[in-house]
């Protein structure tokens, strides 16, 4: 097997992607890690969450139980008396996802227990604890005391810490730090010696582990609180209030570093952010030493924007000079945080991309940003960073790991390609499309070309990609003015997709996630096959949003539909309604079945190509039936909708109406055109934009 | 002349100021506004402007003469507005607030207090605010309180008003109707000089006002409801009281000015030009007979020179609040220096009279002036409700 870079799956022991598709079938199942993390059924043991009642405890509660429910575990959620306790306002959210009946049956499945801190209670002997997953409070002495306790009554336990604060080799017990919020997010950092079963356990149930190694930090806090640190002295230096640094810094970066610590809490997360950067600044020096406004705002527990009645009255602009060193400041100070952990190896490029995207919020990881600004201006806005902030200068960093970026971690952060000398797979890591992806795609089919490989699978990693959600909107943004750069995005962006029609014998696009949605599901369907087992969501949004698709969306599929399938496809066009891939099965899925079932279909077709499944071929030429059936789709009772619909209509009769190479361009002027109309801002997409660039 | 004064330690560092433009009351975003918490944040954004971060602040001293909404914090509350929990201290003299608070800052400098102290005094006489208060020996028992008309209309220690004094100092100094319309067209010419030569946008910053949503509510890019008027129009003005016609006397306004006051180490650290070093170098105040304002300020000017060993033609900027043009040609006839000498690039008389800050922006003025024409000593002085004169020398060098 060969692979441009090695997978992350491999960093949690579970082989590579090919081997899924070539074996058919996964490399662990939930019920084989519950044997092994809780032992078999009949002598099977607990699950202990300690601090279970707090934001951290009972999130990871409540994510733990909806997904364990059915193995009989005994999920013992433990806390002090009297301590507060977030469980039960969990349950909204558990009826929203999984409905009133099975809500109850997940809150049903939690055992509460309260103790006194220093004697477990001795019902919990009944229960026989297997795992324990602690989240008491920030407080070492508290914590290696409750270690203590628990391995005195219980020697074979396995502890595993959801700390913030205090690094594995001061724990002394494995780690899984998640990220906020904590009963959604899928992250966990992994820190442990080697890949654990708990670990193997999380990943199948469809949560994301990512090995990292820690010194006094994880990954994510190294990126959340050092651009807390960083924002703070930008403000320092102009005067920028805290919330129009924030609106700068969404649109040069993503988050919003101010907000993001007052909507956590801002009594806690700023006490956790000081803490990190506490021990950071120790260890490493200024770069991370705490701001003195950090420290106050940690002291005081007050929020960063003012309250309601002082909400902002003095319009605040950076001139172009403020708006270049507030790139230096936060760029430079992430990127010398970057080197350093690069420096450590705390873990792999692509891990440590997708932990700023996925926890963090930035638009691009800080190695894909690294990578946009090429090694020289990288290094240079660590140097501007150094001169405006002078004691960062203090603490080493490594610009020697920034030498080269063509390397295949730094050059396939998102996209992966394996072969076994006969089937190749691509796999997108990312849940959005955007330019990276783009350009990592077409590397990937590139060398899998050089490889000599013509069969391939497209699909998600199976692992930090658990849906595809459709094109990165953020990448629109710089369109609205300018529609030149939405017609060469979706120009290329087209390009990239036909080639997995036109230079492969054999492509299939295997969609194993939660959904595949938009531009995303635009690409898949430019393979010849599209593979999706019965669960799968898919969709075309676009109307909704507005947006017109811009990678054939449009013409594409109807190329490829049977003149009575043509509706089907238009109505999803045009209504934006997702549907499962079942229903979508004979015009837009070419199977559906069980996860395993699909597998083994996509074996018989590398194998057998037409003859396991129909291959269904483009028609190239004009379509003729096509506008008759446009006009017959309902249009909708709102006028936004409405105009919206009409639009796309529009755009799918032009395109149908031409060949298929001229299909191509006429979309992408129509949907550039689209972005920089009115209609376009009206929409969710167009208000994103002038929150984020309107100043 | 060598002057008689001790050694002073305080600057005022150049390059650091800037005033809000002032417009007239009632005709802008500022009669909406929290003015100050607009003053905070303008503070801010002007110091930004200006190059200088705020945390090199450890005090801050404001004055405002008008109620608004959350006073009672003054100074802390304006500070978090501004970004810095500094303490602070609210100073308040009708008039002379934007004065006396620069010289108060000189004091927290000089006794060691501070190292450096913002400066920032603002007001909003738009929509005075109205409020209730018992007093039970009044023939009303409660009374109706309106804060900025009640006051410009009548002194209570002496009852009359302030417009009946400018009467009466013109007709004690036996000026004429005619010398009042000339030098106020006068001052209209000096400052339309002043917005044509740039020298207004050196020290005044147009500020931006949002709404509760942070939509923009309205720009404040100049002193709003100033028009040019002609000597013919003044001359036409009919007279409310002796020389004084609705011409010849300032509006209510609203605004905010900000300078700052450091140790010398401190204004070489922050200065865009180091190498100018501005002081304080001493300030009077008087207050003369009942219904006398007018010209208290030439009796505090001419007790500062006596007092420092100084003259009007040791000067090289002379600048004042004049609300009445009848306090320039008082002035003028009791220092015998000529009104066509001062007041260059404009003055309170045309630009507006939103009281705490008016002096500030007569200072900041001034001192800008002075660094143009290469430094010296500036005079500063105007009048306060209550008869007050006040008056200040600064070294420019």
């Amino acid at each position: 097997m060969k692979s441009m870079r090695p997978s992350t799956l491999e960093s949690l022991g579970l082989g590579d992607v090919l081997e899924i598709v070539t074996k058919g079938c996964l490399p662990v199942s939930t019920s084989d890690m519950v044997d092994r993390v809780f032992g078999k059924e009949e002598n099977r043991g607990a699950l202990v969450i300690s601090g279970a009642g707090g934001i951290v405890g009972a999130g990871k509660t409540m994510q733990l139980a909806s997904r364990l429910v059915d193995y009989q575990i005994p999920i013992i959620a433990l806390d002090l008396a009297g301590a507060p306790d977030c469980t039960a306002s969990q349950f909204k959210g558990l009826q929203e996802s999984f409905g009133t009946e099975r809500a109850h049956t997940i809150m049903n499945s939690i055992i509460r227990l309260s103790y006194d801190g220093t004697m477990l209670p001795p019902v919990l002997k009944q229960w026989n604890p297997r795992l324990l997953i602690e989240a008491i409070p920030e407080k070492l002495e508290l914590k290696r005391a409750h270690y203590k306790l628990f391995k005195e009554e219980f020697p074979d336990v396995h502890i595993v810490s959801v700390t913030s604060g205090f690094p594995s080799k001061e724990l002394g017990v494995d780690i899984a730090h998640p990220s906020f919020p904590h009963h959604i997010n899928k992250v966990f950092e992994m820190v442990e010696e080697k890949p654990s079963d708990f670990t193997k356990l999380l990943w199948s149930l469809g949560l994301i582990p990512m090995q990292v190694s820690d010194h006094w930090s994880f990954v994510l806090d190294v990126f959340f609180c050092g651009l807390l640190q960083s924002s703070i002295q930008f403000c320092n230096l102009t005067n920028t209030p805290y919330w129009k640094a924030d609106k700068y810094i969404r649109h040069i970066l993503g988050p919003n570093p101010f907000r993001a610590h007052d909507a956590i809490g801002a009594k806690g997360a700023n006490f956790l952010t000081w803490s990190c950067l506490h021990h950071l600044g120790q260890v490493y020096g200024e770069l991370f030493t705490p701001s003195n406004e950090l420290t106050e705002h940690k002291d005081s527990g007050q929020n960063w924007y003012p309250l309601s009645h002082f909400r902002p009255v003095v319009n605040w602009k950076l001139d172009s000079q403020q708006l270049e060193d507030l790139k230096a400041i936060v760029y430079g100070s992430l990127i010398q945080m970057t080197t350093i952990m690069i420096n450590e190896k705390r873990t792999d490029l692509s891990t440590m991309t997708a932990i700023g995207e996925v926890c963090a919020q930035f638009t691009n990881g800080i190695p894909a940003l690294i990578r946009r600004l090429g090694t020289k201006q990288a290094c240079q806005l660590v140097e501007r960073y150094h001169q405006l902030v002078p004691p960062a200068s203090r603490t080493p960093w490594y610009p020697d790991t920034l030498e080269d970026l063509s390397t295949p971690e730094w050059m396939q952060l998102y996209v992966n390609a394996e072969h076994d000398g006969k089937v190749g797979v691509i796999t997108i890591s990312r849940e959005s499309y955007n330019y990276d992806v783009d350009s990592e795609l077409n590397r990937a089919i590139d060398w899998l070309h050089t490889e000599g490989i013509q069969n391939v699978v497209l699909t998600s990693d199976f692992h930090f990609s658990t849906q595809m959600v459709g094109a990165d909107t953020t990448e629109f943004f710089p369109a609205v003015t300018d529609s030149s750069i939405g017609e060469r995005i979706s120009e290329e962006w087209s390009r990239t997709a036909r080639r997995l029609y036109t230079e492969f014998e054999i492509s299939i696009g295997f969609i194993h996630g939660k959904r595949c949605m938009g531009g995303m599901l635009e690409l898949m369907m430019h393979c010849h096959y599209l593979i999706a087992p019965e669960y799968v969501r898919v969709g075309m949004p676009e109307v909704t949003l507005p947006v017109i698709p811009g990678m054939e969306g449009c013409h594409w599929i109807l190329r490829k539909s049977s003149a009575e399938n043509t509706n089907a496809m238009l109505e999803m066009l045009l209504n934006g309604r997702q549907i499962s891939a079942k229903q979508a099965v004979g015009y837009l899925v070419d199977y559906s079945g069980t996860f395993t079932e699909c597998l083994s279909v996509i074996g018989d077709i590398l194998r057998n190509d037409a003859k396991a499944l129909p291959k269904r071929k483009i028609i190239e030429e004009a379509l003729t039936h096509i506008e008759a059936a446009v006009r017959q789709v309902p249009l909708s009772d709102n006028q936004q909708i409405r105009e919206a619909q009409t639009e796309i209509a529009d755009c799918v009769i032009a395109s149908c109406s031409a060949t298929a190479d001229e299909a191509l361009l006429l979309q992408s002027k129509a949907s550039a055109r689209f972005i920089a109309g009115k209609l376009f801002r009206k929409g969710k997409i167009g208000i994103e934009y002038d929150k984020t660039y309107q100043n | 002349m060598k002057p008689k004064q001790k050694h002073i330690e305080a600057r005022i560092p150049y390059g650091t100021w800037g005033t809000s433009y002032f417009p007239s009351w009632q005709s802008s975003p500022l009669a909406e506004v929290n003015i100050g918490q607009f003053a905070g944040e303008s503070m801010a954004r002007i110091l930004s402007l200006r190059g200088v971060s705020t945390a090199h602040l450890d005090y801050l001293i404001i004055g405002s003469t008008v109620p608004w909404h959350w006073k009672f914090w003054n100074a802390t509350v304006v500070a978090n507005c501004m970004g810095r929990r500094i303490p602070g201290f609210h100073i308040e003299q009708a008039c002379a607030t934007g004065l006396q608070a620069i010289a108060q800052a000189a004091m927290q400098i000089e006794s060691g207090s501070s190292e450096a102290v913002g400066v920032l005094t603002f007001d909003r006489t738009s929509d005075s605010p109205a409020s209730v208060f018992p007093e039970r020996r009044s023939y009303r028992r409660t009374e109706v309180i309106s804060d900025v008309w009640d006051n410009f209309g009548f002194d209570p220690s002496v009852g009359g008003s302030m417009i009946a004094s400018a009467g009466a100092i013109a007709r004690k100094h036996k000026i004429e109707r005619c010398e009042i319309d000339e030098l106020t067209a006068y001052r209209y010419e000096q400052y339309f000089d002043g917005i044509e030569s740039g020298f207004l946008s050196r020290v005044a910053v147009p500020l931006q006002v949002l709404t509760l949503q942070g939509k923009v509510l309205g720009d404040v890019a100049e002193d709003i409801g100033v028009r040019k008027v002609s000597l013919e129009t003044l001359r036409s003005m009919s007279e409310i009281e002796t020389c004084v016609t609705s011409g010849t006397q300032t509006h209510a306004s609203d605004g905010m000015a900000t300078l700052l006051v450091t140790s010398a180490d401190k204004a070489r650290e922050i200065s865009s030009q180091p190498e100018i070093q501005i002081s304080l170098v001493a300030k009077t105040e008087v207050r003369v007979l009942p219904t006398c304002m007018p010209e208290a300020p030439a009796i505090a000017v001419q007790k500062l020179l006596d007092r420092l060993g100084l003259r009007m033609s040791d000067m090289v900027v002379v600048k004042d609040h004049n609300p009445f043009a009848v306090n320039d040609a008082v002035f003028s006839k009791m220092l015998g220096y000529p009104w066509k000498n001062m007041n260059n690039n404009g003055s309170p008389l045309v630009w507006g009279h939103p009281q705490g800050p008016t002096l500030t922006r007569v200072v900041i003025e001034a001192l800008e002036e002075a660094v143009i024409r290469g430094g010296g000593y500036v005079l500063v002085f105007g009048c306060a409700a209550g008869d007050v004169g006040i008056a200040a020398i600064f070294y420019v060098q």
